[in-house]
């Protein structure tokens, strides 16, 4: 036998004795346990919950006996001004994703190809704070920039001091302003990850092939962005389509949307079936958004999003 | 090209800072009514330490910010070494049952929430706000640790099992800390997610019971005053700040490996 | 005492077979290559006795103890990673004690082993430093002290030598040699290098799909391949089919091969393999003696390496063949020349799976 060149320690690790092993699944299932029981109780159970509510005829409240009935989804029929609503919402939806959008991808692409190192780095967080920061704020701080007299006024009056008034609160646009400011980021960050990938040789083989920055925009860019385009996107129609306190603080009366009529069902009418059921329609739109969309994505890039 | 493209940044970041800059100073301009020219003052300040409403709220924001940390880093992150180094049958589907909590948006959550919670008794108020606020937080924590976990070779427990250590041993002497920046990423993520979070609280608070957020919206529906603005430039720089130290701790490599 | 006996070892992932009963035996202080491509089940079997997998069926022995139902903690092993899995948080002394810390042995004992250790993978006083800091090499040579330290009963080691370049790889194979030598480890090694294999076992085991299918010492298993993938697997070989006539293979051209072991009867097809090196080119084309083989072939290339030569030639039953000469006289046979090879018929070799 070869001469042992180390001492030999003693023979076996101390887990020898220690015979009873739990099964693999009993260790897997307890580490599980906390998150899922968790999102269980507070979110699947929940929306589960006011599906049934959605078909009921009444908040079940008091005595009045619960019947089943589809009058809640037939609302847009029997209520037609929600129809307005509704449009409304998408289209702020809309803008607000579209002016992300393209706002998102050019700060994006400027981020990773005009920048580098620290200054990058220091960029991506300034650009990232705002988003962590309370959105209620947010929302509350453009009121002082729109108002009559706010900051807006005050810088027009300081170049021309007879000019009226250009402060936009309470408007529309000014709703789709503060919600483009709360989900910039989001499209910065989505499309700057897409974009940070690209190999400089790529461009540069596109330019040795001729092409014109026009075309490495839309052929090459834009094509690779998709992916952040569309998390990007994702991101923040969801929201924007749910969101209830950017229109009633930026639009006053002007922002009723969908996200206003079904906080209303909860904490004014008290109509939560009609609550429920606006909001599952308002889930389906989304779904059935999406899924068009990224069918027609699909279609266009050949199965690549 | 290069120069535009700086320029275009710029532009971006004023968007971006502008409104809250604007908030920021008005919390120290003298006049009630945001008048100009700006007058420095600090009484909003001074009027906001005897606003025991609005303090109460920010003592019960951080408070339930503060357990929710804890509770979902620590279930998020027993999820996501189950996820990521146990042969778990169903995977895909126990990583898609996370996205809702992020996906689907917060009223429909929220108002789900109250309907059910007042439906089984659970009722509102903080109890309720903190399973709300958990939930919503899971998701990201298990996110940012099992990200870390890919970046830990699972090839470093087995070394250690192959060295005498039971899988609980290799776990706390190599794996946890590795893995510690990334717990800590996701414990900040966890508190600026429940810091941040109005539309669920605004659902499951009580009269007696409120969040900050949920405290300035009502402020600022019946008419607001300088005072949310002094709060709400606590409140912001207070996350900034926690998520300075966030980007500081969860960059890649740390400071730790500097030396 | 720490011998390991593998007994109708079978794992399946799935529909997929990648071991099928496997039985082998690893004998005391010997240094076992376990060489084949990816899939073959390599790197299957080592974990299996390593015991992060459990065979479908089968017993695993270490030293004579059934281990099959004992966890890897347990079993008292060594391993050394592909990837050395250096722990990044600790010092490489921390590092190599930790082994001995799970055994209990801490403070100046734990101290005197670790710094042993290091001495012996030549890496003495460098403990307080972070493996971050160390090159790949040395990397590997942490690894390997922290493998050692414990006195496994058995050392497996997982293409430890893969991630490095050619030099180094050479000389790790040395010193790793003369480790396993210095404290009479069994060892098991995984390797898809057969050059290694070759240099540094005792034993070779060729793995195809999830079988052995030929174990023995390097130069047995280099000059007898029994089938045709251990023939091609291990070096280079030409393949020569035709039919049995009287005890030797005649090609389609009608040459006669004579082989050492015996052919199948007559009449039965039948291929032999031939190393390019036992090759030989008679270009005076000067009568043979008869005991040896001879096949006239046509040059189609010469590559020229300096001290070694490569001919690949046409033979006249139009088999590709491949010849490595030495350049001991600096003459090169001209590409388009025909010219007759001969070898001995004990380096022409039947091959049991011929078809």
């Amino acid at each position: 036998m070869p001469a042992d060149t180390l001492a030999r320690p003693a023979a076996s690790p101390p887990g020898a004795a220690a015979g009873h092993r739990l099964p693999s699944w009993f260790s897997t299932a307890a580490l599980l346990l906390p998150t899922y029981g968790w999102l269980l109780i507070a979110i699947f159970l929940p929306l589960c919950t006011m599906l049934a509510f959605s078909f009921m005829n009444a908040t079940p409240m008091g005595r009045a006996p619960v019947v089943f009935t589809l009058k809640h989804y037939k609302a847009f029929v029997t209520q037609p001004y929600l129809v307005g609503i509704a449009w409304d919402s998408l289209v702020i939806g809309f803008w607000t994703t579209f002016l992300c959008a393209v706002l998102g991808f050019f700060a994006a692409l400027a981020l990773a190809r005009a920048t580098a190192g620290r200054a990058r780095e220091t960029l991506l967080i300034l650009i990232l704070l705002p988003f962590w920061t309370n959105g209620l704020v947010r929302v509350f701080s453009w009121t002082m920039v729109l108002r009559e007299g706010g900051f807006l006024d005050v810088l027009l009056h300081s170049v021309w001091p007879g000019a009226g008034s250009i402060g936009f609160l309470y408007t529309r646009p000014a709703i789709v302003l503060g919600l483009v400011h709360g989900y910039l980021p989001y499209m910065i960050l989505t499309c700057y990850i897409a974009l940070v990938t690209i190999d400089d040789a790529i461009i540069e083989a596109a330019q040795s092939l001729g092409a014109r920055w026009w075309t490495i925009l839309t052929r090459v860019l834009l094509p690779m962005a998709l992916p952040g385009l569309t998390t990007g996107a994702i991101l923040t129609f969801v929201p924007v389509i749910g969101s209830f306190m950017e229109p009633r603080i930026l639009g006053g009366r002007v922002g009723v949307t969908m996200g206003t009529v079904i906080e209303d069902q909860f904490t004014q009418a008290f109509n939560w079936p009609l609550g429920a059921a606006l909001s599952f329609t308002m889930l389906a739109v989304i779904l059935a958004i999406f899924a068009t969309f990224s069918g027609v994505l699909r279609r266009s890039t050949g199965g690549m999003a | 090209m290069t120069a535009l493209a700086r320029f275009y940044l710029l532009a971006i970041l004023v968007f971006l800072y502008l409104p809250i800059v604007v908030m920021m100073a008005m919390g120290f301009n003298e006049s009630a009514l945001y008048e100009l020219p700006f007058r420095f003052s600090t009484r909003w300040y001074e009027a906001l330490s005897g606003n025991g409403q609005l303090i109460s709220a920010g003592v019960n924001s951080v408070v339930i910010a503060l357990i929710t940390a804890v509770i979902a880093t620590l279930a998020g992150t027993m999820a996501a070494v189950a996820l990521d180094r146990h042969a778990v049958r169903g995977r895909t589907l126990l990583q898609l049952l996370l996205l809702p909590p992020i996906a689907i948006p917060w009223l429909i959550t929220g108002t789900a929430m109250l309907v059910f919670f007042f439906w089984t008794g659970i009722g509102r108020g903080m109890h309720a706000l903190l399973i709300g606020h958990v939930a919503l937080a899971i998701p990201y924590v298990v996110l940012v640790v099992g990200t870390g976990l890919k970046t830990i070779r699972s090839d470093l427990e087995e070394a250690a099992v192959s060295l005498g250590s039971t899988p609980l041993h290799a776990f706390f002497a190599v794996t946890l800390p590795l893995l510690a920046p990334s717990i800590l990423g996701a414990a900040l993520f966890a508190f600026a997610v429940s810091l941040d979070q109005f539309v669920i609280s605004y659902f499951l608070s009580t009269p007696g019971f409120a969040t900050l957020p949920v405290q300035i919206y009502s402020a600022i529906r019946k008419g607001f005053t300088p005072e949310i603005n002094a709060i709400s430039t606590i409140l912001l720089l207070g996350s900034m700040s926690v998520i300075v130290v966030f980007a500081i701790f969860a960059r890649p490599g740390g400071s730790r490996d500097k030396r | 005492m720490t011998n390991v006996d593998i007994t109708s070892v079978a794992k399946t992932y799935g529909q997929t077979p990648v071991l099928a009963d496997i039985t082998t035996h690893f004998a005391e202080g010997s240094f076992t290559s376990l060489l084949g491509p990816s899939g073959s089940g390599k790197t299957t079997l080592l974990r299996i006795v390593a015991g992060f997998i459990t065979p479908d069926s089968g017993k695993v022995a270490i030293g004579g103890a059934d281990v099959t139902d004992t966890p890897v903690y347990a079993r008292n092993i060594g391993m050394v990673f592909q990837s050395y899995a250096l722990f990044p948080h600790m010092t490489v002394a921390q590092n190599v004690a930790f082994g001995l810390a799970r055994r209990g042995i801490r403070g100046a004992e734990a101290r005197k082993l670790v710094d042993r250790a290091l001495e012996m993978v030549r890496l003495p006083g460098f403990g307080e430093r972070r493996p971050k800091q160390l090159s790949g090499g040395q990397q590997q040579r942490v690894a390997l002290a922290r493998a050692v330290v414990i006195q496994p009963s058995v050392l497996l080691l997982d293409e430890p030598l893969s991630a490095l370049d050619r030099r180094l790889r050479q000389e790790m194979q040395v010193e790793l040699k003369r480790i396993q030598r210095e404290t009479g480890l069994t060892t098991i090694f995984v390797t898809h290098d057969q050059e290694e294999a070759l240099a540094l076992s005792d034993k070779v085991a060729i793995l195809d799909r999830g079988r052995i299918v030929q174990m023995g010492p390097p130069a047995e298993v280099y000059e007898q391949p029994k089938t045709r993938f251990a023939a091609e697997f291990l070096g280079d070989t030409n393949f020569l089919k035709g039919t049995v006539v009287d005890g030797a293979l005649r090609l389609s051209d009608g040459t006669l091969i004579r082989t050492g072991a015996p052919l199948p009867a007559t009449g039965a097809a039948a291929m032999v393999a031939v190393r390019p090196e036992k090759m030989r080119i008679d270009a005076a084309g000067k009568a043979g003696d008869g005991a040896e083989n001879r096949l006239s072939a046509r040059i189609d290339h010469v590559i020229y390496a300096g001290p070694a030569l490569t001919y690949a030639l046409t033979a006249s039953d139009s088999t590709a063949l491949k010849i490595f000469a030495q350049n001991s006289t600096g003459a090169i046979h001209a590409e388009g020349s025909d010219v007759s090879l001969v070898w001995q018929p004990a380096h022409t070799i039947p091959m049991e799976d011929a078809a």
